[in-house]
């Protein structure tokens, strides 16, 4: 130490709070005979108008190092003793905070106890003061554009959000072209809105918009760097067909391979070049590779002479391509629980159980049967049975509500009877999940157009079996239910590889694989690391609206805190890690839990980077060599601490 | 012993313990004068060192208290400073210390009675065991 320290102790009475419990003349007196202690001042309320001009006045032109105020919790009011001691020149290290109110004075009977634990309080502010170091605000200039992985209803909603704020905006889906899960869906319940005249508007804005740039047929393989600097690198799988496609489908009718079309679920067939739907974004057809016969054997390339356009390019190679941004929102939706899992459901073994999306695909216009809804021989349905919480609220399947499956199992009888008046429908399902006026009032209007609502107190129980022909639906405590076909209503699961992205973006997962919030009720668009935004059922089970409000939501965020021309603030109280101490033994690699510190190969030894840092000093209480330190609560700043506790 | 007034060191993490001790000062619960807090920001930042040091200068017994797993500010810090208290429990056997010195607990910030509760019972226990006294090897090289 250069030379001894200047201390000021303020002692602030908070009215009676603290001087009817703590005699603080006597810890006056106390502090006086204290070396170093220059100043000591009492207020009746430090943090009152005039309390803080008192502080400002008290501490100007006094050359005084460090500051103690004796006061209330430093959750209340570090940040304004900090800031009016900054004014004054003083470093915010060197303003300690005493709580001698809701660690003394308030929770102390005796006042002579509490007045000896105040002093002991204020000693061990001093002692740890006298080992501040100076921090210092820092910020970090930073990229304002957004990417968003999943172009669904969300994740297009946030594009559209982003970019009427003027942001420069990366779309990337693993589709082959944008509308996510809603565009199979041609009418969504309860108002039974056309769902693609619902999106084509909006898919259109999104083409149109300059600033937003759709990379589909891709996938991202990395992420580097950190909130503000983001590095995303995308794979662009080859199309075999070039951008000026304009999704005609000339060469379709020439195309020889039929092959199961993954958009109809498996139900119905497309051709090796296909395109998602007519009008999809983008509107460039691609070639199934493995099916081609182009690719498999050289034998044909009918689509390439027939195309007006020259668009099919053969060689077209896979494309690695990176991208800079802020943030990142993730909006990869979620995948149907799977029904084969179920053996008792009959899902795969029956022929006419299908699931609720394949009815949906069904009954949709564009669908594999043109909107007839069939069974598999191509008679009409007279009867249909729809399972509620199939696979769901049970242990060995999803042990949770989806919340929106029963709005669309309601549906299905609406969906049959627009096209057989006479067919029945039976509804098994025990809780009905229909939050709401609107919801509330299409049940009421489904029953009374013939839906039969049957009660089972245990789904779990259901069993679905073949019985001469038809099927028949069982359950404990249910008289057998004989149909023609069964809808499963299944819930809602992550959608597939949600756990490697999260661990691409270093991001937790909650208990039922879905992104976990930072908070669920504070800030539920954001994940639990900085700059890395949740929309739609990325986050958790949700319907269409809320996936969209969550989408605008979590862009809104990210673009409101990297505003263009502002820097970011970074955390003041990072780890930092002396190289010339580091003895490269990487376990603060292995506790950090931001992945924020890195192995230099070179130099052997570690770094934090403390743009990613939160300072929460796990890496200094793993650090065998004393290399790692927490700044503000530095090894020295403790043992003090606690010697200053004694010492009083 | 009854006389004896032990002196309890708590290391409380910022964001749940700190603020449950502030919530129980909000409630007036009162607990024991000697029982005197440190912030840290994190469980996981509480080196055993600051364990063994507190012991050193004179603390009866030693409270390490962070968020509940699973609420960690820091995802996991506090299941940080559970392996390593184990650990430490461990050795402080080795050392003669009895290991009821150390106690590692989770308060929530809500949790204003839990805290008034451990602190108080820390104090009882500490109380039963008597001063710490290190001696000879302990007491010169290692505490």
């Amino acid at each position: 130490m250069s030379r001894p320290k200047k201390s000021a102790v303020f002692l602030c009475k908070c009215g009676p709070n603290i001087a009817d419990f703590v005699d603080l003349e006597e810890v006056a007196g106390w502090a006086e005979k204290i070396d170093g202690v220059e100043m000591i001042e009492t207020h009746n309320l430090f943090c009152s108008p005039d309390g803080m001009n008192a502080f400002r006045e008290m501490l100007k032109g006094k050359s005084i190092d460090n500051v103690i105020v004796a006061a209330c919790s430093p959750k209340m009011h570090e940040k304004t003793f900090q800031n009016l001691a900054g004014e004054t020149g003083i470093n915010m290290s060197r303003v300690q905070i005493a709580n001698i109110r809701e660690h003394c004075a308030w929770v102390t009977k005796d006042k002579t106890e509490a007045t000896t634990k105040a002093r002991a309080l204020i000693s061990a502010a001093l002692c740890r003061a006298e080992h501040a170091e100076e921090l210092e605000h820092r910020t970090m200039k930073v990229n304002t554009d957004i990417l968003i992985i999943g172009g669904g209803v969300s994740g297009m909603e946030a594009a559209l959000t982003a970019a009427q704020a003027g942001r420069k905006v990366y779309i990337v889906d693993r589709e082959v072209s944008l509308g996510g899960t809603v565009i199979k869906t041609e009418e969504v319940a309860p108002n039974m809105e056309c769902s693609p005249c619902m999106l084509a508007p909006r898919l259109s804005l999104v083409k149109d918009n300059p600033d937003i740039e759709v990379i589909t047929n891709a996938e991202v393989t990395d992420i580097l760097g950190f909130y503000g600097n983001f590095t995303a690198k995308i794979r662009k799988k080859a199309r075999y067909v070039k951008d000026n496609c304009i999704g005609c489908e000339v060469c379709f009718a020439v195309c020889p391979v039929e092959i199961d079309s993954p958009f109809h679920l498996g139900m119905g067939k497309w051709k090796a070049v296909h395109t998602l739907f007519p009008g999809s974004v983008p509107a460039a057809a691609v070639i199934d590779r493995d099916a081609c016969r182009h690719f498999v054997d050289q034998s044909c390339d009918e689509c390439r002479k027939v195309c007006p356009f020259e668009s099919i390019d053969f060689e077209q190679k896979d494309e690695d391509v990176e991208i800079s941004v802020g943030a990142i929102v993730v909006a990869t939706g979620f995948d149907q629980d799977d029904m084969s899992a179920y053996p008792r459901l009959g899902y795969g073994r029956i022929d006419n159980v299908f699931t609720l999306s394949e009815f949906e695909r069904m009954a949709s216009s564009n669908g594999p049967c043109s909107g007839e809804v069939r069974l598999k021989n191509g008679e009409k349905p007279g009867a249909v049975a729809v399972v509620h919480c199939a696979g769901s609220l049970m242990d060995d399947g999803i042990p949770y509500c989806s919340g929106i499956c029963c709005l669309s199992a309601v549906k299905t009888g609406v969906l049959m009877r627009a096209q057989n008046p006479d067919v029945k429908v039976y509804n098994i399902h025990n809780d009905l999940v229909l939050d709401g006026p609107d919801r509330s009032r299409f049940f009421s209007k489904a029953k009374k157009e013939g839906t039969v609502f049957i009660k089972c107190r245990d789904t779990g129980t259901v069993s679905v079996s073949e019985n001469n022909g038809r099927i028949s639906v069982t359950a404990d405590g249910l008289e057998p239910v004989d149909v023609d076909m069964v809808v499963l209503a299944n819930g809602m699961r992550p959608s597939v590889g949600t756990r490697e992205l999260a661990e691409m973006l270093n991001v937790e997962v909650d208990q039922d694989g879905f992104f976990k919030a930072d908070h669920d009720m504070l800030n539920s668009t954001g994940a639990s690391v900085d700059g890395i935004h949740l929309a739609g059922c990325a986050a958790g089970p949700c319907d269409i609206a809320t996936s969209i409000t969550r989408g605008r939501a979590a862009v809104g965020d990210a673009i409101s805190r990297l505003m263009p021309g502002r820097e970011i603030e970074l955390e003041i109280m990072t780890a930092c890690i002396d190289s010339e101490v580091c003895a490269g033994c990487k376990l603060c690699i292995s506790v950090c839990p931001y992945k924020a510190i890195t192995y230099d190969s070179e130099k052997q030894v570690c770094s934090v980077n403390e743009a990613i840092c939160h300072g929460c000093g796990t890496c200094a209480a793993t650090c065998a060599s004393g290399a790692a330190r927490a700044k503000h609560f530095t090894d020295e700043q403790i043992y003090a601490e606690i010697r200053g506790l004694f010492v009083s | 012993m009854s006389d004896f007034d032990p002196r309890i060191i708590a290391f409380v993490c910022n964001w749940c313990s700190y603020a449950g001790a502030d919530k129980a000062g909000g409630e007036r619960l009162d607990y024991p004068a000697n029982v005197k807090l440190i912030r840290v920001m994190c469980s996981g930042r509480v080196d055993p060192q600051f364990v063994l040091s507190a012991f050193r200068q004179g603390a009866d017994g030693v409270m390490v208290l962070g968020c509940h797993p699973g609420d960690c500010h820091y995802r996991s810090g506090n299941v940080k400073a559970m392996k390593r208290m184990m650990l430490l429990e461990m050795l402080l056997r080795q050392f003669g210390i009895d290991a009821e010195r150390l106690k590692l607990d989770w308060v929530a910030a809500g949790e204003s009675e839990k805290f008034q509760r451990i602190t108080k019972q820390m104090v009882e226990k500490v109380r039963e065991l008597g001063p710490l006294s290190l001696d000879g090897y302990v007491k010169s090289e290692v505490a």
